[in-house]
């Protein structure tokens, strides 16, 4: 394989990873603001980030909802997808990574990769059943 | 509130972000590090948001600098997956630490702390770049066994570099306390991760910045996993801070090239050492009970002012000298 590939595939994967992202944010951002809200919760109280109790935070949004909350058109759906792009974007790095360890038949940074990834995977995963 | 005061509450969020991403792109700490004392100390904004919106949008700065560099192939992806085992160990036990100390209410002790640390910080950011290449040091086992040898080209050399590092257990050992401080301030702890590259490691300053912008995003995006499920993140709050940051750090790697007076930068590094002397006043005022606004916050920004130009100067008379000395 290659070499040039791992560097660029690398390189590509970040840049879309920020646009799509991006994009997500501001066409949330937007929405909020046309439709004066989302998620049932007014604009106001969205906007309310000097008061943890009053406002919304990541909690209540629920990774198990964001396709329903993408589908309708929901502001705070698009922004909370476009924040999981980003924390998704380094996981496809890893993987691409894993891949080309694996085809170089390097084992000992397979296996480096494999725990990093396994510390993202038991943080996206474990500790959210742990915590809150 | 009504539509139009929100929206220019989430513009002065975009600029707060702008403003900190551009100085944290042109003194090399990043972003988060002048983010979350922007927030809290200038837009009131409670301190587990802070550390929410800046470590998420630390993600994307990261991701957004490091596609320039991984595909000049300065970076060592390689070398910095490796090192991405202690990080994001160390983020993970850093975010469940935060969520502790938050729920046991000594949250001033993450104020005290987060000035500590970005005070420790300017010390090596002040002194880096004095040397493109290290002093070459023998590869010793952990470079043949961890295959910790790469080549870049260097513009400023006009030469092929060839590399090795050492130490790679020691490396191991500071990055692991650089993912603890990213996962227990919400920052990218780019300071520390050049320390393990750079001082650890051995390896050159290119590679070590450039490799270290990377694993930032690894690194962040742990931590970034833990808050979302502890509801430290404020979806508006943080789609304003990593539009802002963004631009920011973008406008500042493109303006850095051109700035060649060194000493603008120190005005920066003032910039740095108020906020972090601030940030042990806030967080010490808040221990003791007092208002966070009002006659305390304006004698905490006076006397944090004269700190902070004491330790500049004391600074730069140390540089000077180092200097001259060299």
């Amino acid at each position: 394989m290659p070499k040039l590939d791992q560097d660029s595939i690398t390189s590509m994967i970040l840049k879309s990873g920020v646009i799509l992202s991006l994009s997500l944010i501001i066409l949330g951002v937007v929405l909020i603001f046309i439709r004066g809200g989302g998620d049932g919760i007014s604009l106001s109280q969205i906007a309310n980030y000097h008061n943890p109790g009053y406002t919304i935070t990541s909690k209540s949004l629920l990774p198990a909802n964001f396709l329903q909350g993408l589908i309708n058109g929901d502001g705070l759906y698009f922004i909370s997808v476009g924040l999981w792009v980003l924390i998704f974007t380094p996981l496809t790095v890893l993987i691409d990574a894993l891949v080309t360890f694996g085809h170089e038949r390097n084992k000992l940074y397979t296996l480096l990769d494999a725990i990093v990834l396994f510390n993202l995977l038991i943080a996206i995963f474990v500790i959210p059943r742990f915590i809150g | 509130m009504d539509p139009v005061s929100i929206l220019l509450s989430f513009i002065s969020v975009i600029v707060a972000g702008f403003l900190a991403g551009l100085l944290g792109s042109l003194t090399g700490l990043g972003g988060g590090t002048v983010l979350v004392p922007v927030l809290t100390l200038f837009l009131g904004i409670p301190i587990v948001f802070a550390t929410g919106a800046s470590l998420i949008s630390t993600i994307a700065t990261s991701a957004g600098s490091a596609s320039g560099y991984t595909k000049s192939k300065i970076a060592n992806i390689r070398i910095a997956i490796g090192l991405e085992v202690a990080t994001t160990t160390g983020a993970i036990v850093g975010s469940l630490t935060l969520i502790a100390v938050y729920k046991t209410g000594l949250i001033w002790i993450i104020y005290v702390i987060f000035g500590l640390v970005l005070l420790i910080s300017l010390v090596p950011t002040i002194n880096r770049a004095r040397f493109e290449l290290p002093k070459p040091m023998k590869p010793d086992w952990t470079t043949r066994i961890f295959n910790l040898y790469g080549t870049y080209y260097d513009q400023k050399l006009r030469k092929q570099v060839d590399y090795h590092a050492v130490r790679w257990w020691l490396g191991e050992i500071v990055m692991f306390f650089a993912g603890f401080i990213s996962g227990l301030l919400g920052i990218g702890s780019g300071a520390l991760k050049v320390l393990g590259m750079d001082w650890a490691m051995n390896l050159p300053m290119k590679v070590t910045t450039t490799s270290s912008n990377f694993m930032i995003g690894i690194t962040a995006a742990t931590g970034s996993s833990i808050y979302w499920f502890a509801g430290y993140i404020q979806p508006f709050l943080a789609a304003a801070t990593a539009i802002g940051v963004l631009a920011g750090a973008y406008l500042g790697s493109k303006i850095l090239v051109r700035i060649t007076n060194v000493r603008i930068r120190w005005i920066f590094f003032w910039v740095l050492a108020f906020l972090g002397v601030d940030m042990i006043f806030s967080g010490i005022a808040i221990k003791q009970g007092l208002p966070s606004t009002g006659t305390v916050s304006y004698i905490g920004f006076g006397v944090s002012i004269v700190i902070s130009i004491v330790l500049l100067l004391l600074l730069y008379a140390k540089v000077r000298r180092d200097r001259l000395h060299a």
